[in-house]
């Protein structure tokens, strides 16, 4: 083959890169972007969920094992779904004890003074849990074991990594199930309906505060699922959350702060830009490339690429 | 039905509501008039609980209100009809009626309350799958009417549906709540700044000033009241 063949195939093989792991990141931002779209509170600790996401992932298919019965093929897969209800475990009660005193209808409403307690409080949640893993799991950098990350498919020259691309159509499926939840069952709407207008939601016989605390539990468990699918493709210690908050927030702000549905395609691009940009930057600068977009973003089209801002009468 | 006794309501150390005594019976329109200011939407938000009052007791249907949780009134029959119409923005027409139908009555009634909704105003029914926030002023104030509706209520209170609006609009606005009162015997409580049209067929008035109620009376009382039709009918 020519290099002009090559470069072509390069070029395809980083898109579809982009595209298998930008999946777990649309998914990964919609968890963030569910949670800023009905609390308007963001959440510095998001990507420490994600981190209890992997850990929960990993004691149960190779830590412990628990899930071993169910094969190598399997386990991984069914240890990242159980990952959610664990994480959205841990969130509501986070929110019920801690989160609910400095958010909720009344803070929702005012300005400036809720918010900087939000903001210390989230950054001390992920503080606690950064270091509190540390103490619990170790320092090591440890993965979820599947055969699957070391397969691939193959279209043409392409190759299709076999963890990433069941990663991909799992996180697919969650983010519709998710969609069809708000957009079609009574709470789904009545979540949408606080996150637009929490006084109204109030009037109509929504428990605005009982929605927040779904909406948090909801958004960090959906976001430990990406967690617990990235963790078979890909080694993790307890500061890996770090590195994702910039993939989060740069997604959720590309798709519009507040749009769900925005938060995905925000996080899909990420990925690609990810995958793409190193075509032509080295390896350890792809996640500068997700910050120069970022900065991108907020300079030429502070109100994101997709979904519109919810417009609050 | 509705009955509050010297009710006073405060925002910090200001007072916005002194002393308001009102009655709502079963069935009646009752009009609350007052000019911007006066404590119409603080005397609304006391009874729907996003305020919480200083004194005073509010009894609904012989129990106590002021001990049900916010969330849970609006299960009681009592429709909040906001002041600059608070429909949600992002949802469609239908999905606002909707919610309007999230309590367990409105749910139960929810066969029957639609289409009355559609038939008072079609407008909703021609608009069904566009956005709220992409309405007119006057199309929003319906469905904020529409949405009040469908959670089958049986008190329904209206905050200023004349804001903003072009005089033909609200001519059409208070002709529609006349008929639901005089169709389906709805309770209805009013607040209003434009008295005219709000006291025209009310049951009941009162006329709330900085805060107090200063005079109030059955419907003729007030309309031949010298002082009523002076300052507020422009007579
Ligand atoms: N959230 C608030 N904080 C402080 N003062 C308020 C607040 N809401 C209303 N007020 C004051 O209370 C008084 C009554 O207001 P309001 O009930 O909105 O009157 P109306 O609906 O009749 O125009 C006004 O003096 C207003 O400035
Ligand atoms: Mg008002």
């Amino acid at each position: 083959m020519t290099d002009w063949q090559w470069f072509i195939i390069d070029i395809l093989q980083a898109f579809a890169a982009g595209l298998l792991v930008g999946g777990t990141y649309g998914l990964m931002c919609v968890g963030l972007g569910i949670i800023f779209g009905v609390m308007r509170v963001v959440n510095f600790a998001h990507g420490d969920f994600m981190m209890l996401g992997m850990y929960a992932a990993y004691y149960l298919v190779t830590g412990f094992g628990v899930l071993a019965f169910l094969g190598p093929y399997v386990a991984p897969i069914v240890g990242a779904l159980l990952a959610g209800p664990i994480v959205f475990a841990i969130g509501w009660v986070l929110h019920r004890f801690l989160i609910a005193n400095v958010t909720g209808a009344r803070v929702v409403s005012a300005e400036a003074e809720g918010h900087y307690a939000q903001i210390i409080l989230t950054l001390g949640i992920a503080l606690v849990l950064a270091n509190g893993g540390l103490i619990l799991f170790g320092s090591l950098p440890i993965s979820v074991q599947t055969p699957l990350s070391r397969e691939s498919w193959a279209i043409g020259e392409v190759l299709l990594n076999k963890a990433r691309t069941v990663s991909f159509f799992i996180a697919v499926a969650v983010a519709i199930l998710l969609y069809m939840f708000l957009t079609r069952t009574s709470l789904g709407k009545a979540l949408r309906a606080a996150a637009d207008n929490p006084i109204a939601a109030a009037y109509v016989g929504v428990d605005v505060d009982r929605a927040h605390r779904l909406a948090f539990g909801l958004g960090v468990g959906i976001t430990a699922i990406a967690g617990g699918l990235i963790a078979s493709s890909q080694s993790f210690q307890p500061y890996i959350g770090f590195d994702f908050v910039i993939v989060m927030y740069a997604g959720v702000v590309l798709g519009g702060m507040g749009s769900i549905l925005g938060a995905f395609w925000g996080g899909l691009t990420i990925g690609l830009v990810q995958q793409m940009s190193t075509l032509v930057l080295p390896y350890q600068l792809q996640n500068t490339a997700i910050f120069v977009v970022f900065l991108l973003i907020i300079f030429f089209r502070p109100q994101g690429m997709f979904g519109r801002v919810w417009e609050r009468t | 039905m509705l009955s509050i006794q010297s009710l006073d309501v405060a925002y910090g150390g200001l007072r916005a509501l002194s002393g308001v005594s009102l009655e709502v019976a079963r069935g009646q329109f009752v009009a609350v008039v007052g000019a911007n200011g006066a404590g119409k939407t603080t005397l609304f938000k006391t009874i729907s609980g996003t305020v919480a009052p200083v004194s005073g007791a509010i009894t609904y249907n012989g129990r106590d209100l002021l001990a049900v949780p916010p969330a849970e009134r609006a299960q009681l029959g009592i429709a909040h009809v906001p002041e600059g119409r608070q429909v949600f923005a992002s949802m469609t027409v239908m999905e606002n009626l909707e919610m309007g139908a999230y309590t367990r009555a409105g749910r139960e009634r929810w066969a029957q309350s639609l289409p009355m909704i559609l038939e008072l105003f079609p407008i909703l029914a021609e608009r069904r799958d566009q956005l709220a926030g992409t309405l007119s002023g006057g199309e929003q104030q319906m469905l904020a009417i529409g949405r009040g509706l469908a959670s089958a209520p049986a008190l329904l209170m209206l905050d200023e549906p004349s804001m903003g609006l072009a005089p033909a609009v609200v001519d059409l606005i208070f002709e529609r709540i006349h008929q639901v009162h005089r169709d389906q015997g709805l309770t209805i409580l009013l607040v209003e700044q434009r008295a005219a049209e709000a006291l025209e067929s009310c049951d009941h008035g009162y006329v709330l000033e900085t805060g107090r109620v200063v005079l109030q009376g059955p419907h003729d009382t007030l309309m031949s009241d010298p002082r009523v039709r002076r300052a507020y009918l422009g007579m």
